[in-house]
């Protein structure tokens, strides 16, 4: 069925599910989204004490809860719960992932498994959720993957986390062409930050990134947080891409 | 590490003296030996981590047993005895 073209705006997302918001990368987003006065909703494996005081501190427009990703039921219920307290989501943000350290020789079937159905199952589960709820109610949306540069590039030790970053890379391109304009989807990559998933490269590949690196240095999630709200709430044409903040370390 | 030299071993694990020997291998066939030393550089003996993948992986065929580990501890690795640690340790794991 071919469509003519959808000419009506994406309206600035005004509530955003943001998944594995607790921590690092995810926790820097719903903070930065809450700066800008967007309402935000944050569920995480285990709600960390720093995710407990932004809720506590903006209690009209935060709502947090701990639902593990691969939980779709529990997904589904937060997502009511979202709805209830701060009305209809018009934003997502896939930033729920568990990263890799181990050679794909060496690294357990079951992991492998695991890995798959957190970073690359369990997003397309929550998208296919939340794109229901927003087409059923004729909302316009947006959808932010964040993803990574081992997406692609090749990097020892990261075979199925690389895997899963690529399809969902390819996911926000047919995603896109599918919501024919209804909503904006776009991923983000960062490259390797120094902290959190890096330690799966060891000081020495680091290094070597570093060295390789225009801006000589790692990315922070400060320098992430503001392309993901850009995405969410300027008015661009920018849809189905890849946005690489990575220092050019890749170039 | 030391207090598992007492422990028991499982019907089909293998001895440090049997994994010494098949890392023997894996450097015969690229032309390399194996130095009697357990202290002896990896670097310097050409030992690399793909190599560790093949030893690990030859060890596996031997006990019918997956070995999986996690790469940073292969970091840590620098010497022969160290090879032989890592793998003796990862049978009881």
């Amino acid at each position: 069925m071919s469509d003519p073209a959808d000419t009506q705006l994406v309206p600035p997302s005004s509530v955003v599910l943001v998944s594995g918001g607790s921590r690092g990368l995810g926790l820097a987003i719903v903070t930065d989204l809450l700066d800008a006065g967007v309402r935000v909703a944050a569920f995480a494996r285990t709600v960390t004490p720093e995710l407990t005081k932004l809720a506590a501190e903006r209690p009209d427009r935060v709502h947090v809860g701990s639902v593990d990703v691969t939980d779709l039921r529990a997904a589904q219920g937060f997502v009511r719960e979202v709805e209830q307290r701060l009305g209809p989501i018009d934003g997502l943000v896939n930033n729920a992932a568990i990263g890799q350290d181990s050679l794909h020789v060496h690294t357990a079937t079951d992991d492998i498994a695991r890995i798959i159905e957190t970073n690359l199952t369990a997003p397309l589960q929550l998208t296919r959720l939340v794109v229901r709820r927003m087409l059923g109610k004729g909302l316009r949306g947006r959808i932010v993957n964040i993803t990574s540069i081992c997406a692609q590039r090749g990097f020892p030790g990261l075979v199925a986390y690389s895997a899963t970053k690529g399809g969902m890379d390819a996911a926000t391109r047919s995603l896109a062409r599918e919501l024919g304009g209804r909503m904006l989807v776009n991923a983000v990559a960062p490259g390797f930050f120094a902290s959190e998933m890096s330690a799966v490269l060891g000081p020495t590949q680091l290094d070597q990134i570093v060295r390789r690196t225009p801006t000589g240095h790692l990315t922070e999630p400060v320098e992430v947080v503001p392309v993901v709200r850009m995405l969410l709430r300027e008015h661009t044409n920018i849809n189905g891409q890849v946005i690489v903040v990575d220092g050019a370390a890749s170039i | 590490m030391h207090s598992l030299g007492c422990r028991l071993r499982r019907m089909n694990e293998l001895s440090r003296a049997q994994i010494r020997d098949l890392m023997a291998q894996v450097l015969k066939n690229q032309d390399k030996e194996l130095p009697a030393d357990d202290a002896a550089q990896l670097r310097e003996i050409g030992f690399r981590s793909l190599d560790f993948s093949e030893l690990a992986l030859r060890v596996e065929d031997e006990t019918g047993e997956e070995l999986n580990f996690d790469a940073p501890g292969l970091r840590r690795i620098a010497t022969v005895g160290d090879v032989l640690d890592f793998l003796v340790e990862l049978q009881h794991q």
